[in-house]
Order: structure tokens, then C-alpha cells, then sequence
């Protein structure tokens, strides 16, 4: 079976043996939750595609948006560090298809296949340089910069050009007001590298979006690469 | 809850709102604009760019306007006041 999940790509054929019997296909539709503040998380899963965010709720009514994972990774990482809750959401924010596997069979599999839990644990580190690397983000770039860095990490983990979010959306995405997001998305699409229409971000030009990025973006893509492999 | 565009006019073109947000009445959008207008205050004066003569247009549900949010609005009266002395005493 062909598998488009990156992680589950890594692995050996025999490693990914020992997965396939364990994974359960699923839809998961736009504002899916596929992990709840602190609740037993039951199941983690390997995404084929569409996207998810990891949410870190706050006073504020909706909270910040500190990680996304697609095709690149697994969801319900605290089952990879022996914690069985996470005080983030997680939450489908582009639709798409992913494979579900129990908590208690992940566990198992951990124990007796040094091969996956090699995988996963080096994915836990390759997420960890991202999330760091958002914080560096949100400190010290310009929101444009930090609105292609993030338009770039969606892109990484999908086929098509288009890139299919409200602006309402992205403001929760990048912790900024609305009329914001208008504005940077506005001027991005002045220097050409993409084309912004309603409920839809089209990326015009790869490049030059990451060359404008600039530090931005990179490292982690980078890190993610030397620890498992292609990302894009 | 009505629909509020914010359009965004900064004196050479106007930047349309396409999407607008469901807020429960006129203020609440007005305090969106205002907040936007402190967060692109913040990041312009970091970056030492001016703002001009930005506004924001509100318009409704039909997209009629109905009021309009200047982005001087957002920033702290004290300094307006001091800065409205300074021009009078040393006119630019």
C-alpha cells in the first residue's frame, strides 16, 4: 500500500509491516478535533493529508495557533513521551484523510520496534525545531514575513498551489487581527508571490516567497529533512 | 450576528474586506479596527514607516458604509496632544 504520510515512508518495509494492520482509515473533515485539552488522548494519527493545528489555549476565547503537522507527521505526540494528555487542541484546519491508530497499540509497537520508535522520536524532535522556531518567528519578524513563513509551511505539506483558508482563519493561525491579515496577504500579492482571493491564497511564486521569508523560514524544513527525509 | 466589512483606504487605493466578520453590533467592529490599527501602528513604528493617512471604511451586511475608524485614533491621546504643542511652537 502507498502511503503519503512521511513518517510511515520512512520506515522500513518490515517496520511499516508491523503499522499497517494497526491503522484505520478515516475522513476528517475542517474543525475535526483530533485531540481535546487535557483529556486522555485514545488515539494519535499519521495524516496522508490536509492539515492540523496544535492550539495553545489561553485567556483568549480562541488561542494561538504554536504547530501544524500534515503529511509530514503524527498527531497525539505526548502518547510518544509517556503523558497520556496535552493541554493543547488539535484540530483539522484543511480537510483531509489520515490514519488513526489506538493509544494502547501504539504503545505496544513502541516497545517492540525500536525501528518506528526511532522514527517517531526524531519526528518529536524535527517538531520541537519548529515550534521553537515560531517563537524565534514571533519574536523578531515582520508579520508579513511570518504570514509567508506559514503560507510556505502549508505549502510544504500539501500538492496543490492553492492554499484553501478564510482570513478569519489565518488571524487565529498567526495571533493577529483580521484587517491584518488583509493587509500583509495585500502586500504580498503587490511583490507578485501570491494571489489572495476570497477564502483562497494562491502561491504565484515558491521563490520569491522564500526568499522573502528570509530566516523565516528553512531551518526546521531543513532539520525535518536531515531526521526523516523529504518533507515536500 | 451581522456581517461588518473592513476595508482598509489608505488614500491612494482601497484595500476591500471580502470576507467580513460576524461581530454583535457597530462597536464591536469598530473595536477590531482599532486593535488592527494598534497592532499596524506597533508594527509600522518598529519598522519606521508611517501609517499616513490609513483608515479604516466599515461598511454592513449590504456593504453600505457606515463609519469610518482613522488609525490616529488608536494611538494614545497624550501623545497626540504633545505632538499637536510641538507643531504649533516649531511649525514643520
Amino acid at each position: 500500500m502507498d502511503y503519503k504520510n512521511r513518517l510511515i515512508q520512512a520506515l522500513s518495509d518490515a517496520d511499516r509491516g508491523v503499522l499497517q494492520p494497526l491503522l484505520t482509515r478515516a475522513e476528517l473533515p475542517r474543525g475535526c478535533e483530533l485531540v481535546a485539552p487535557q483529556r486522555p488522548i485514545e488515539q494519535a494519527w499519521f495524516l496522508e493529508s490536509g492539515l492540523s493545528s496544535i492550539i495553545a489555549m489561553s485567556g483568549r476565547e480562541q488561542g494561538v495557533e504554536v504547530g501544524l503537522a500534515g503529511r509530514d507527521g503524527l498527531v497525539g505526540l505526548p502518547l510518544l513521551l509517556d503523558a497520556d494528555r496535552t493541554p493543547h487542541r488539535i484540530f483539522m484546519q484543511v480537510e483531509g484523510v489520515g490514519y488513526r491508530i489506538e493509544a494502547n497499540d501504539l504503545t505496544v509497537v513502541l516497545d517492540k520496534h525500536q525501528g518506528i520508535r526511532k522514527t517517531l522520536l526524531r519526528y518529536v524532535q524535527a517538531y520541537a525545531t519548529q515550534t521553537t522556531y515560531t517563537a524565534m518567528s514571533n519574536a523578531v519578524d515582520t508579520v508579513e514575513a511570518r504570514m509567508a513563513r506559514w503560507l510556505l509551511m502549508t505549502h510544504d505539506r500539501q500538492d496543490s498551489d492553492e492554499i484553501s483558508l478564510t482570513h478569519e482563519f489565518l488571524a487565529l493561525m498567526l495571533g493577529i487581527q483580521r484587517p491584518t491579515v488583509t493587509l500583509s496577504l495585500h502586500s504580498l500579492e503587490g511583490m507578485g508571490l501570491i494571489k489572495a482571493t476570497r477564502g483562497l491564497v494562491k502561491v504565484r511564486n515558491r521563490a520569491g516567497l522564500e526568499a522573502f521569508a528570509g530566516n523565516a523560514y528553512g531551518v526546521p524544513e531543513a532539520e525535518y529533512e536531515r531526521l526523516i527525509g523529504p518533507l515536500r | 450576528m451581522p456581517r461588518f466589512f473592513l476595508h482598509i483606504d489608505d488614500g491612494a487605493e482601497r484595500i476591500e474586506d471580502e470576507e467580513g466578520s460576524l461581530l454583535p453590533d457597530l462597536t464591536a467592529a469598530r473595536n477590531e479596527a482599532l486593535t488592527s490599527a494598534r497592532q499596524l501602528w506597533a508594527a509600522a513604528i518598529l519598522q519606521q514607516r508611517d501609517l499616513g493617512s490609513r483608515r479604516f471604511i466599515i461598511s454592513d451586511a449590504d456593504n453600505t458604509e457606515i463609519d469610518i475608524v482613522e488609525m490616529d485614533e488608536a494611538l494614545p491621546v497624550s501623545l497626540i496632544v504633545r505632538l499637536q504643542g510641538k507643531s504649533l511652537s516649531s511649525p514643520v
